[in-house]
């Protein structure tokens, strides 16, 4: 494939020839780790494709298509969406804060007809998008530091409260550093970074004594002594690492696993698969998916650093940041790095909300890719 | 792909400033990757062995298998204390959506369950929530096969089988089995403290039931057995989801042990005691292996293997005739007349003639006291004294004899002594004379004391057991011998009882004895003639009778006034009285005067202990005369004696030994 092929007028919008543009390497990689995923699931389900590796499977075959859809929507479709996607995320989130569905203790869902939404996954893709605008019209000077960054500020902080209210701390976590992480790309000056990061330290010692709910606080708690209360909260923690310590170098072997057949281990479907591919396949079993893992996120930035336009760096860079948090928030709590926060294992663990945020995404990711050369206006109207 | 990542034409601030980020943002990634990857290494890699270790834990359990507990047999191997299948209804907790309906429902099928309620919920509040509780046991397959059949409408509910301890002749062997029990917390305390703190963990596990009484109890450990261990995998609720055979330790089950009983004289022995309160111990006279050992009344031992309702223990606690005391061995009564063999030995040993001859006038002054006899038996010897059982006779002798000889002699036959070989608990009597009065009272011996003695009155306290060793003794005459009770534990046979010092006493003597005790049941004037008559031909039966007197206040005598004051009966007999097999001795507990009282008991056992023994077939020619001098009046074609002389085995052993003859 060559520049001057999608660079010649009229050729761009074969469909064909944005098909031949897709990473198809990237999409490789997800389909090897949803697949990993659908396999750990098989046999957690004592070798059996119900409940869940049939669900998931289908799920991801599906949403790949998506994916494939969505990079085909051009740069431009996306960028004038940009805002209208975050406000409709914000309002939703309002609606749910005011009328939506307590579930397992928390007001995360809303409910439209047969179907519940999150709205907070929305906002996952909303924001990165709408900072990707944001910044695109922004000069590298401003990005610095200016006063115009209290708007980046504004949209980061109202999702953020409103969705660690409901109360989910997992996600609030989760848009606030993939926010910074995105203003951290958009050039904020290391000054701010460096003072950004003393003052969150030094609130987390009042924001753990005021603000945690009970049951936040204890996984706090757990993860700094699990060793208290085994049978009790620290439970999770040390059956996740019996699972993945007695894996050893090469694991027990596929559907040996003792503590993930037996179910020692908790949520394993969930929250915790990576610890059964820990005792399934051992350090070795691990190291290759972290790769997987480590080699979509490489891609991500790769797709980034090349776009000419700065939305498209901007929102490439903000999913695959947001991507490698969730492997790596999800492999430290997992392993007895981070305490237990409700943050899944991207493509792996059961369950349609996330992985329709992840393949999104990853259509966004794909079509900045698809349309690196777009050149996009700066500074246009509210939806062009 | 060889397009160049960056172009320069479009290189503005934003865009290097970008990049230099996303190289950040990469490393960073990489960093956590690292992290990541270095923490597993340390747990799967450095920590594996100790998570290892840990998941096996978790995965896999012992769980103790409990051995077989050994069977206790009869001589002929009978089973006297076996085990048998018992159905059990257990409740998990955590399988019951409510504990309250669910035991509605249990009390529904299984009333019982209903009375326990409380101690029930209870216990299943202080177990965990997934251990199954024990809500009903020792059921019957009805019982069983009702819950079964509910099982599926009751969530929770499990019916099970296990082994429980069964005593198929529930009392003739109560006291000498014994029974076992639900372990005590007291009981562990007590091994604990013999065992150096050491205690199995069988005995440990809920419901186990150990030994507490007579044989169950002395070879506990014995019967026990060693628990073995199967390895079965558990999930995280203690659900077994599978077993590992290549772990398991198989148990090693208990011993059997083999009692020198004979489960058909014994149930004789309980059967003809009727509701009358006592106990018969017979010994094999050859060997000392005793063939019974009963007390009666008994009780159900098998009820408290299950543990004993409150109301039945009372009963069997509060009756007077007590049923849970084991007389044979722990009852204490004076020996009365039966003594006067010891004092005869004793005369005879000192080198007093047999012609020796005192005259009775019903009464006898000592001293300022005056002795009495129950009639004025005139002028006798030794012989016709034993016969007719003359107390003014023995009043003089054991004053000539002197009471250190006399109880010298009855040592020599096992009285005021404890039989290890029994090992049961035994209560060792009194055997009154200037030493232990001394020692115990630290008085001197009064004169008048020694009369008392002569004829087994006084402060002379023995136990049946003891009576019966002494009359065997008498009949073998060779040896000291010891009675066996355990025959082999674990196919290891243990000492017979013959094998024993010499009695060193002279058989002239012994024959002196002897020859009386087969007057007193066929002399004119015995105290039993006509009353021990074994319809077996000219097999006899020799025997001394007692009267033991139970209360000094004299409300009652003999055979008179209220149950609780009468006299006790005694019988000492041993048969064939020309070539001894057996000997005995019986007790009725206030049964009056002794020949009225236990001679016929002692005719019932002794019978159908030697209709049994191939010496005695062989000397009545295989043919075992019909008994006419049962209690019930028999018609000549009864069923039951020529039925089981014509079974093959017993027509064999008796014509063996004809033929050997001829031969």
């Amino acid at each position: 494939m060559t520049v001057s092929a999608l660079t010649r007028p009229g050729q761009r919008d074969r469909i064909s020839e944005k098909l031949g543009e897709i990473d198809w390497r990237l999409a490789a990689l997800l389909a090897f780790v949803a697949g990993v995923g659908g396999m750990m699931l098989y046999s957690i389900a004592g070798g059996h494709w119900a409940p869940w590796a049939s669900a998931q499977l289908t799920r991801f075959f599906l949403l790949f298509g998506v994916m494939i859809v969505l990079s085909l929507i051009d740069l431009k479709v996306w960028y004038s969406l940009s805002y209208p996607i975050y406000i409709v995320a914000l309002v939703l989130l309002v609606a749910t804060a005011a009328v939506g569905q307590t579930h397992l203790g928390g007001k995360r869902w809303l409910g439209v007809g047969h179907f519940t939404i999150q709205p907070s996954e929305i906002m996952k893709i909303g924001l990165v998008m709408a900072l990707g605008r944001f910044y695109h019209s922004l000069t590298a000077k401003q990005a610095r530091w200016s006063w115009k960054l209290l708007i980046p500020a504004a949209m980061i902080g109202a999702p953020v409260l409103l969705v660690a209210k409901q109360p989910d701390l997992g996600t609030a976590i989760m848009l606030a550093v993939t926010g910074g992480v995105m203003m951290f790309m958009a050039g904020l000056t290391w000054k701010v970074l460096v003072a950004g990061f003393v003052t969150v330290s030094a609130a987390a010692v009042p924001v753990y004594m005021f603000l945690l709910k009970g049951f936040q606080k204890s996984r706090i708690d757990v993860f700094l002594h699990p060793d208290r209360d085994p049978s009790g909260k620290g439970y999770h923690v040390i059956q996740a690492a019996i699972a993945a310590g007695s894996g050893g170098l090469l694991g027990k072997g596929y559907m040996l696993g003792s503590q993930s057949q037996l179910n020692y281990l908790p949520e394993k479907q969930t929250d915790f698969i990576f610890a059964t591919v820990a005792e399934e396949f051992g350090f070795v079993g691990c190291f290759i998916l972290l790769l997987a893992y480590g080699m979509i996120v490489a891609a991500g930035l790769r797709i980034a650093s090349t776009s000419h336009s700065h939305f498209g760096r901007m929102a490439a860079a903000g999913v695959t940041a947001a991507f490698g948090f969730y492997v790596l928030i999800n492999g430290a709590m997992v392993i007895g790095l981070a305490p237990v926060v409700g943050v899944p294992m991207p493509l792996m663990s059961y369950g349609g909300t996330v992985m329709v945020t992840v393949m999104v995404g990853m259509g966004l990711v794909q079509a900045v890719r698809v349309h690196r050369y777009s050149e996009l206006p700066r500074g246009r109207g509210f939806l062009f | 792909m060889n397009e160049p990542a960056i172009f320069f034409e479009d290189v503005n601030e934003r865009q290097g400033g970008f990049l230099r980020r996303t190289f950040l943002l990469g490393g960073f990634t990489a960093l956590g990757m690292t992290a990541l990857v270095t923490r597993l290494g340390y747990l799967q890699l450095v920590e594996n062995n100790r998570y290892k270790q840990l998941s096996q834990h978790n995965q896999f359990n012992y769980r103790i298998v409990q051995p077989p507990r050994g069977v206790i047999k009869d001589r002929n191997g009978v089973v006297l204390a076996g085990n048998r299948a018992s159905f059990r209804v257990l409740v998990v907790r955590d399988e019951t959506k409510d504990l309250d309906g669910t035991l509605n429902m249990v009390a529904e099928l299984l009333p019982a369950t209903a009375l326990k309620r409380r101690q029930l919920i209870a216990e299943i509040n202080e177990s965990p929530r997934f251990v199954p509780v024990a809500v009903a046991t020792d059921l019957n397959w009805d019982d069983f096969a009702r819950v079964n059949l509910h099982a599926t409408d009751l969530p929770g509910v499990v019916a099970d089988m296990n082994e429980s301890r069964f005593y198929p002749f529930s009392g003739a062997f109560a006291h000498v089995i014994g029974y076992v029990a639900k372990i005590s917390d007291d009981d562990v305390k007590k091994i604990k403290a013999t065992h150096n703190g050491d205690v199995d963990p069988m005995l440990l596990s809920p419901g186990f039931r150990i030994g507490k009484q007579g044989i169950e109890k002395a070879f506990d450990k014995e019967l026990r057995g060693v628990p073995g261990g199967q390895k079965v995998e558990v999930d995280a609720r203690g659900k077994v989801v599978g077993e590992d055979r290549a772990g398991d330790k198989p148990p090693t089950p208990g011993s059997d042990i083999v009692l020198t009983l004979d489960a058909d004289v014994q149930n004789k022995a309980l059967e003809v005691f009727g509701d009358d309160s006592g106990a018969a111990v017979m010994i094999d006279c050859r060997n000392g292996d005793i063939l019974c050992l009963l007390s009666a009344p008994s009780f159900d031992a098998n009820a408290f293997v299950s543990g004993v309702p409150g109301p039945a223990y009372k009963a069997w606690s509060g009756y007077d005739h007590k049923p849970l005391l084991d007389k044979a061995l722990n009852g204490l009564f004076p020996a009365g007349s039966t003594f006067k063999t010891m004092v005869s030995l004793a005369m005879l040993e000192m080198g007093m003639s047999e012609h020796t001859t005192h005259t009775c006038n019903q009464a006898w002054q000592f001293g300022n006291h005056v002795f009495h006899c129950d009639k004025a038996h005139g002028t006798l010897d030794l012989h016709r004294a034993i016969v007719t059982s003359c107390d003014i006779y023995f009043f003089q002798t054991a004053v000539a004899v002197g009471p250190e000889r006399i109880t010298a002699m009855a040592r020599r036959f096992g009285i005021n002594e404890v039989f290890p070989e029994i090992h049961i608990a035994q209560s060792k009597g009194t055997l009154p004379d200037p030493e232990w009065k001394q020692r115990v009272y630290h008085q001197p011996w009064y004169a008048g004391e020694t009369p008392s003695l002569g004829i087994g009155q006084g402060a002379l306290q023995v136990n049946p057991l003891q009576l019966a060793v002494m009359c065997s003794r008498i009949a073998n005459g060779n040896v000291a011998l010891r009675p066996r009770l355990v025959k082999s534990v674990g196919g290891q046979e243990l000492p017979r009882g013959d094998e024993a010092p010499p009695l060193n006493l002279s058989p002239q003597y012994l024959q002196i004895v002897r020859a009386a005790m087969a007057g007193v049941t066929s002399e004119p004037g015995g105290t039993a003639t006509g009353k021990l008559d074994l319809s077996l031909g000219d097999i006899k039966c020799a025997g001394k009778t007692g009267t033991a007197q139970s209360h000094s206040g004299k409300t009652a005598h003999g055979a008179q006034g209220a149950w609780n004051l009468r006299d006790h009966a005694w019988f000492i007999a041993f048969a064939p009285e020309d070539k001894p097999i057996y000997a005995m001795a019986v007790l009725v507990e206030h049964g009056g005067f002794g020949a009225d009282a236990s001679a016929p008991k002692v005719r019932e056992i002794m019978r159908a202990a030697l209709i049994k023994d191939p010496e005695i077939k062989a000397r009545l020619g295989g043919v075992i005369p019909p008994d006419t001098k049962a209690g019930k009046p028999t018609p000549p074609a009864e069923p039951d004696a020529p039925v089981e002389d014509s079974t093959p085995g017993q027509t064999a052993a008796l014509t063996t030994p004809t033929k050997a003859g001829a031969a």
